[in-house]
């Protein structure tokens, strides 16, 4: 991604905002914007969801494919996330192979889903050593303003949670629907005129610091966490937006498994 | 082509396998401003292909030596999602999206008024999100729509359908199936305000009368996509 001039009056700007505990786009300091969940969208796909959250739009798709699998893990198949954000969604994204950004955003999506164990990757192997599913969860932005962390982690668990399993297309049985045991929710942080702010815009990502993402899943555990950007924040600030990111995973969930279905 | 001639795709009735008529294309929805930070975008869906363009620019081109003195440079990228076919595209360009983003560029280059913007450039990105067959097609249409939705000048828009070939008659816009076991495949570029041609591929096996109705069909279902697309942009509403 090429960085973009920061003029520092948006930076001053941002600074002056918090100081009187706005925001440049009028919410506060914990509202997330708008976000709509879709499912099922992506004919191709064996699981899809879109995610709009206020101009940020992104989809994830799932595919299988029959694996191997690995010598030293004969009873598992396999889990893969990518995430791409291609020139399309936005000005400054660049063409070529991914960005240092893009394979960060990926691997903290995927380190969320892998660690909290919600797909168990004994149930994909169908003769063991010999045969297993590979999930295949890509993540496709095609507009950013901002926080694309969240967006995605979003339609990745949407899109996992109706995915089918195509075993009639492979001859390996019959179809059924991807089991999904838990579900983990991302929630990002950003620091914004020296505060940190839940799902930053495209410009207060600009004008702002370091980020920090936490992925809670079921009973508020933590299975991944990232600290991105240059910055420094103290035990205290953390302590809060853990606080936080608990009352907000739970809402968020609870759109998940009102579009999905429990 | 396939060419698996003996594969039933045309019934007694001369009607195809999804109920259309030798002369009929597939639904066809527009809908623009789909990417908000954008300078114009456009989503088109034409029977089950799902494709987004957004159009970014005039902006400064980098680096400085693709600057071209007297005219804009015009950037196209055609590139299909990792889960918009049935088996997963690996992410990256192949050789068969460059083809597809050259001839597409040259296309709307055609038509785009570059030496309005000397040294700058303009950014077309297609992404198919969902496809079934003529994808190029649908990714240069759509580029026409998100063009005009940006308010970059051009001559004319450029509507893009293929005809081809199954069972040995002509069949305007093939759908996956005839795609993948038809004998021929024209995708054009039609001028819809001229009736000029900008873009031209075929392969496969046509002879001149088949040819020729194949031509005529394209131009034909041409002038019916171009309406959709007025329609769109009109419902679209100034930027």
């Amino acid at each position: 991604m090429a960085i973009p001039l920061v003029p520092k009056i948006l930076r001053s700007h941002l600074l002056e905002l918090a100081s009187k505990d706005e925001r440049i786009d009028g919410r506060g300091r914990w509202e997330g914007r708008q976000t709509k969940l879709e499912v099922d969208i992506l004919p191709r796909a064996e699981g899809s969801a879109k995610v709009t959250m206020g101009d940020t739009i992104v989809y994830a798709g799932v595919k299988f494919q029959l694996m191997t699998p690995y010598s030293d893990r004969p009873n598992e198949g396999g889990l893969m996330c990518s995430a791409e954000v291609r020139p399309v969604a936005g000005r400054n994204w660049e063409p070529g192979p991914p960005s240092a950004e893009s394979i960060e955003l990926g691997r903290v999506v995927d380190r969320g889903i892998r660690e909290s164990g919600c797909i168990d990757v004994k149930s994909l192997c169908i003769i063991p050593g010999e045969k297993a599913w590979q999930v295949i969860l890509d993540l496709f932005a095609i507009s950013d303003d901002g926080n694309l962390f969240d967006a995605f982690a979003l339609a990745a668990i949407a899109a996992l949670k109706n995915a089918k399993v195509p075993c009639e297309r492979f001859e390996v049985g019959q179809d059924h629907l991807l089991e999904v045991s838990s579900m983990p929710i991302m929630c990002s942080y950003h620091k914004v005129g020296n505060r940190f702010v839940y799902d930053a815009s495209k410009k207060e990502e600009l004008g702002g610091d370091e980020r920090i993402h936490i992925t809670l899943g079921e009973a508020n555990h933590v299975h991944s966490l990232q600290k991105g950007l240059k910055g420094i924040f103290s035990a205290d600030e953390f302590v809060e937006i853990m606080e936080k990111a608990k009352d907000t995973s739970k809402e968020l969930r609870k759109l998940v498994n009102s579009v999905v279905g429990e | 082509m396939g060419g698996y001639g003996d594969i039933k795709m045309i019934d007694e009735n001369g009607l195809r396998m999804d109920g259309r008529s030798a002369t009929d294309v597939r639904p066809i929805t527009i809908e623009t401003g789909v990417v908000p930070v954008a300078d114009g975008s456009c989503r088109m869906t034409w029977g089950t292909n799902d494709v987004i363009v957004a159009v970014y620019g005039p902006m400064e081109a980098h680096p400085r030596k693709i600057q071209r003195q007297d005219r804009a440079v015009l950037d196209v990228r055609y590139n299909m999602a990792p889960f918009s076919t049935t088996d997963r595209i690996r992410p990256g360009f192949n050789r068969r999206s460059r083809e597809i983003s050259k001839v597409t560029a040259d296309a709307l280059a055609s038509v785009v008024l570059l030496e309005m913007y000397p040294r700058s450039k303009i950014r077309v990105e297609i992404e198919v999100i969902c496809a079934e067959a003529g994808t190029r097609c649908v990714g240069l249409t759509a580029a026409s729509v998100a063009l005009a939705d940006a308010g970059i000048p051009m001559t004319d828009m450029v509507v893009s359908v293929a005809s081809g070939k199954i069972n040995d008659v002509v069949v305007c816009d093939l759908n996956k199936e005839e795609d993948n076991y038809g004998e021929a495949d024209l995708p054009m570029g039609v001028l819809p305000n001229t009736g000029e041609i900008v873009f031209l591929q075929m392969d496969g096996d046509l002879s001149p009368e088949q040819f020729q109705t194949a031509w005529d069909y394209n131009v034909n279902a041409a002038m019916e996509v171009h309406k959709i697309m007025i329609e769109a942009l009109k419902n679209g509403g100034a930027k």
